[in-house]
């Protein structure tokens, strides 16, 4: 007499059906022709360009010398050239303190904004509108708007002498301390509604119920915020800092067409110290070790941003999840 | 404190920093706006004239006409296409942004009901993304002299597609996952083959989230400069890089005249942006907002 | 003490009116059941008693003093949602003792409170779990301990049953009750399910499109039902409305529809002749094998359900005319088999065409069926509230 486990036994070893092994087959079949096409471009596209990068990077050349191939081994040279190079240490100081200065304007008058807004309210859309257009302006547009603004005989200085009652016309653009200020307060002027949007998105998932518990329970305001909507908050916050910082690390037509890195150097950040080097001083070689340099580290930032993106999109996984169907 | 009270101060905080914030964001359009119609005497005033009076379209008809009655011999314009820039940016941005939403939706159906690229892989693709341009332009701009493809349009729509993938895939899949399986099943019960079903079953159900998708990436890949300015030299140009031109090569600056240009860069992508504003959160929440 | 008025309540969201003119009065410790269908305004209701809406006309008053302005924190509320509410983020002890730390009680206190309060509800095993580890059941008895750990005066309830399956939702209502008996606390709670209206109730509000169509107990509203709407809502199966007429024949009023005709009681002589609509229960007809009785017709289609038996007949409309029947030769009736039907006579319902219920005694014009309650201390109250304000009776 089979008993139920035989039974359930021999079901399983039936498993490798004919009709199964094909659908399996087929199965497989359409992942690779999907996955095709993306392994093609990464072969043909990304990995013969980080190769030759890295050629460059151990190899000295310049436009003058010919084929790239009789370019001279140098070994590390160029990377040592790179670290010894104070231009260099300073770009980085620069581009760190422009991303992280814009990431945390764009964020906080974000958040700011979203906060305000997440409730419907007489004129929202009006207002929603006007807080996406700075996003909706092309790069350079936004930096000649700002030469045109920051213009010695322009409006801001206009607004400003009128307020002020005195006649206030300081030449912003070739004030080297202003610079980069100018800059970074441009980067948020244009990405503040990247961070807004993806703040009041975030905003709005939180289930109403739990808050309208808090609120009869006894909290202010105060605390709902700190307690129920901040934690719930965390992986879009993650997610505004981190993809805002990455782009600010690479910003370029705003600094290069208003300034140009400078006045001197003031706005030499990383990616315009790169263009120079390259392409300006033609020294291909050391812009390539640079490259090379920057990229592994935007690869840890970025190795280290999806780890905690990761964790943040399971926490939230974890948190929402369908309750187990016992009693 | 009372319900009233509390309503109250709540909104006259609100409106009050809601309205301070909408000037510092208008008010910079507005001034390119207003601008791009000014004669040149107004360009530089001082006091600055705010409304231009009286308004003119002479700055537009010579930008984007060429119109030379309206060039004052102070302000000469050494040859510049718009047209010609606009006609390659419509051309390379469409066609990459189709490339990339076409091949992105077959790859994020994929993710999504098959589970090709794991989470992590999502992430690093996005990621991929997230590396400065300006690091990887030189080898390849290096790689396209080799292959031909510098100064072409070919070239540009290629390297957009990479970059704009995964974007398109991303979104494409935030939109495919919410189509329920249960259809697909009755669609392969009815004899219907997995292509057939992502094609004619699934994608059209997504149409408008795709539509949205491609409107997206379609902002991006107009406004985007260093790859466009590096890997183009006199062949190509694009409208950002026509602008960037008309700054250098112009004797001092011509407010108006670039303001016109930029105007004409920038409004169409507002009127998009603002068509597809419902769909933006979609585009930038990566699966960290619950739906 | 914690005593509800409601005054005089209107609500309206631009246009749409969800509240209209509502009155009702909720004394300490009772249990009152706002009842109704999607829509009729009930949980609109509720959540301007808790604070989360404003009223747009009228006052909601607790113990005397007019709460309209206050913030729901400082009602002295507790609040279960339908979706259980609870902080996803937070363990379940921490979700129990949050109102507690709102109201800075001090550590070890708390601790022991969300003891006491997990054991009365038995999820003490639960405690350091999160809210996503925890069955529809659980979360829901995890809501409760929230709100009763901070020992609120009075308890709103918006459709706490209605996400869990048909078991649950009989724990929970018998739970739900169980700690009425041992707070004696007042409990508001709002449902589409009549039967929970009816088994939890002390007293019961019908909605319908945001008025009151009748307030009382379940018995009252169950036999004594003022329209149509409320026969028909509450009991199941639902009571057998059959439209018709009235005529009289040889001077004695008669039911006519298009499948019986049925003569009536003496008590509606003094009806005006005309369409309208005979209610009865299916209970209170009985069946009479040998085909005597007040009418006689086929059976049509025989459900036995054990102890009872449902029996189908066609009474000339598109409901079908259902009667309980307890027997096993029930069972055994053989579709077709013709039978007689014998009416309750004290049972027999009229309903006019405006639905309101037709008066069969001749005294009090505008005194709605609540006839048979006799009348104590409290009735006053519970009449005018019947009559929402504007007196509406039965007409004759």
């Amino acid at each position: 007499m089979t008993t139920l486990a035989e039974i359930s036994a021999a079901d399983r070893s039936q498993a490798a059906s004919p009709r199964e092994v094909s659908r399996a087959r087929a199965v497989r079949r359409f992942r690779w022709s999907i996955l095709a096409p993306l392994i093609a471009l990464f072969a043909f596209v990304v990995v013969p360009v980080l190769f030759l990068q890295l050629y460059f990077s151990f190899h000295q050349w310049t436009v003058y010398l010919g084929t790239w191939w009789d370019a001279e081994f140098v070994g590390l040279d160029l990377f040592q050239e790179v670290f010894t190079d104070p231009r260099f240490g300073w770009a980085v100081v620069r581009s760190l303190v422009f991303s992280i200065g814009s990431t945390v304007g764009c964020f906080v008058i974000g958040f700011a904004l979203a906060y305000l807004m997440h409730k419907p309210f007489r004129g929202q859309a009006v207002y929603y509108i006007l807080f996406i257009l700075p996003m909706l302006t092309v790069p350079i547009v936004v930096a000649y708007t700002a030469e045109m603004m920051l213009y010695q005989s322009g409006p801001v200085n206009d607004v400003i002498s009128r307020i002020t009652g005195i006649e206030f016309k300081p030449a912003w653009l070739t004030n080297p301390n202003f610079a980069l200020t100018a800059v970074m307060l441009l980067e948020i002027w244009n990405w503040t509604p990247f961070s807004f949007i993806i703040m009041l998105a975030g905003l709005s998932a939180i289930p109403k119920e739990p808050i309208e518990a808090a609120e009869i329970l006894g909290a202010s305001r105060w605390r709902i915020f700190w307690e129920v909507q901040l934690p719930l908050l965390r992986p879009v916050i993650m997610l505004a800092l981190v993809l805002r910082f990455l782009e600010a690390m690479a910003e370029f037509p705003k600094t290069w067409a208003l300034f140009q890195g400078g006045p001197g150097s003031a706005t030499e950040t990383l990616p315009v110290y790169i263009f120079l080097t390259t392409w300006q001083y033609f020294q291909v070689s050391k812009g390539a070790a640079m490259c090379y340099l920057v990229m592994m580290l935007m690869i840890a930032i970025v190795l280290v941003a999806i780890k905690l993106l990761q964790r943040e999109k399971r926490a939230l996984d974890a948190m929402y999840a369908k309750p187990a169907e016992r009693a | 404190m009372t319900k009233s009270r509390r309503r109250r101060i709540s909104a006259i905080v609100r409106y009050t920093v809601l309205t301070v914030w909408a000037l510092i964001a208008f008010f910079p359009i507005y001034w390119i706006v207003a601008t791009s119609f000014k004669i040149d005497t107004q360009w530089f005033a001082w006091p600055p004239v705010y409304v231009p009076n009286p308004p003119t379209l002479a700055n537009y008809l010579n930008v984007w006409l060429g119109k030379e009655e309206y060039t004052t011999t102070q302000y000469a314009i050494s040859s510049q296409k718009p047209l010609y820039s606009l006609r390659n940016s419509i051309v390379i941005a469409t066609t990459s942004t189709l490339l990339a939403v076409v091949f992105g939706s077959v790859i994020a159906y994929g993710v999504s009901r098959y589970r090709i690229l794991s989470d992590a892989r999502m992430f690093q693709l996005l990621m991929l993304r997230m590396i400065p341009p300006i690091v990887v332009v030189a080898p390849l701009s290096l790689y396209y002299s080799a292959l031909g493809l510098l100064d072409t349009m070919s070239g540009l729509i290629l390297i957009y597609f990479v970059t704009s993938l995964p974007y398109a895939v991303w979104m494409a899949k935030s939109f495919i996952d919410e189509v329920p399986r249960e259809i697909e099943q009755a669609a392969e019960l009815l004899g219907a083959s997995r292509w057939r079903t992502i094609f004619e079953i699934v994608l059209p159900l997504v149409r408008s989230g795709l539509v949205a998708t491609f409107l997206f990436i379609l902002i991006l890949t107009w406004s985007e400069y260093l790859l466009a300015f590096i890997l183009t030299k006199t062949e190509v140009t694009t409208l950002p890089i026509e602008l960037s031109k008309y700054q250098g090569s112009t004797e001092g600056r011509v407010y108006g005249r670039q303001a016109a240009l930029a105007v004409g860069i920038t409004v169409p992508l507002m009127i998009v942006g603002l068509a597809i504003r419902r769909h933006l959160a979609r585009g930038f929440s990566f699966g960290m907002v619950r739906r | 003490m914690a005593r509800i008025e409601l005054k005089d309540l209107t609500k309206s969201f631009g246009s749409t009116v969800a509240v209209d003119n509502l009155s009702v009065t909720i004394e300490d410790g009772e249990f009152v059941v706002f009842v109704g269908p999607s829509g009729c305004g009930k949980t609109t209701t509720l959540r301007m008693i808790a604070g989360f809406e404003d009223p747009t006309v009228g006052e909601i008053r607790i113990d005397g003093r007019v709460v309209n302005d206050v913030e729901p924190r400082d009602r002295g509320l507790g609040m279960v949602f339908q979706t259980h509410a609870l902080f996803p983020h937070k363990t379940v002890a921490q979700n129990i003792e949050f109102g507690l730390r709102m109201k800075k009680v001090p550590s070890a206190e708390r601790q022991k409170r969300v003891q006491e309060v997990a054991q009365m509800v038995r999820i003490a095993h639960l405690l350091d779990k999160m809210p996503s580890q925890c069955s529809g059941g659980e979360s829901q008895r995890i809501a409760l301990a929230r709100t009763l750990v901070t020992h609120p005066s009075t308890f709103l309830l918006d459709e706490p049953l209605s996400s869990l399956d048909a078991k649950l939702r009989r724990e929970l209502r018998a739970e739900c009750d169980r700690l009425h008996q041992t707070l004696k606390r007042t409990f508001i709670f709002v449902t589409h399910d009549q039967e929970e209206a009816m088994t939890l109730a002390d007293r019961i509000v019908v909605m319908r499109a945001g008025r009151i169509e009748q307030v009382g107990s379940p018995m009252e509203i169950y036999s004594n039902p003022v329209s149509y709407f409320v026969a028909d809502f509450f009991g199941s199966p639902s009571m057998n409305l059959v439209a018709g007429e009235i005529a009289y024949e040889h001077g004695a009023p008669t039911f006519r529809s298009a499948g019986l005709s049925l003569r009536l009681p003496a008590r509606f002589e003094e009806v005006v002749p005309g369409t309208m609509t005979l209610g009865i229960r299916p209970e209170h007809v009985g069946v009479r094998l040998d085909g005597s009785g007040d009418l006689s017709l086929p059976v049509r289609l025989v459900e036995p359900l054990g102890k009872d038996t449902l029996l189908y007949f066609n009474d000339g409309t598109e409901r079908a005319f259902v009667v309980v029947a307890e027997g096993l030769a029930m069972a055994e009736l053989a579709p077709g088999t013709r039978v007689g039907l014998t009416f309750a006579s004290d049972r027999i319902f009229l309903f006019g065409n405006d639905g309101r219920r037709i008066v069969d005694r001749p005294a009090g014009r505008n005194q709605v069926a609540v006839a048979d309650a006799p009348p104590d201390a409290a009735a006053p109250d519970r009449i005018a509230a019947t009559t929402g304000g504007d007196g509406r009776g039965a007409p004759l």
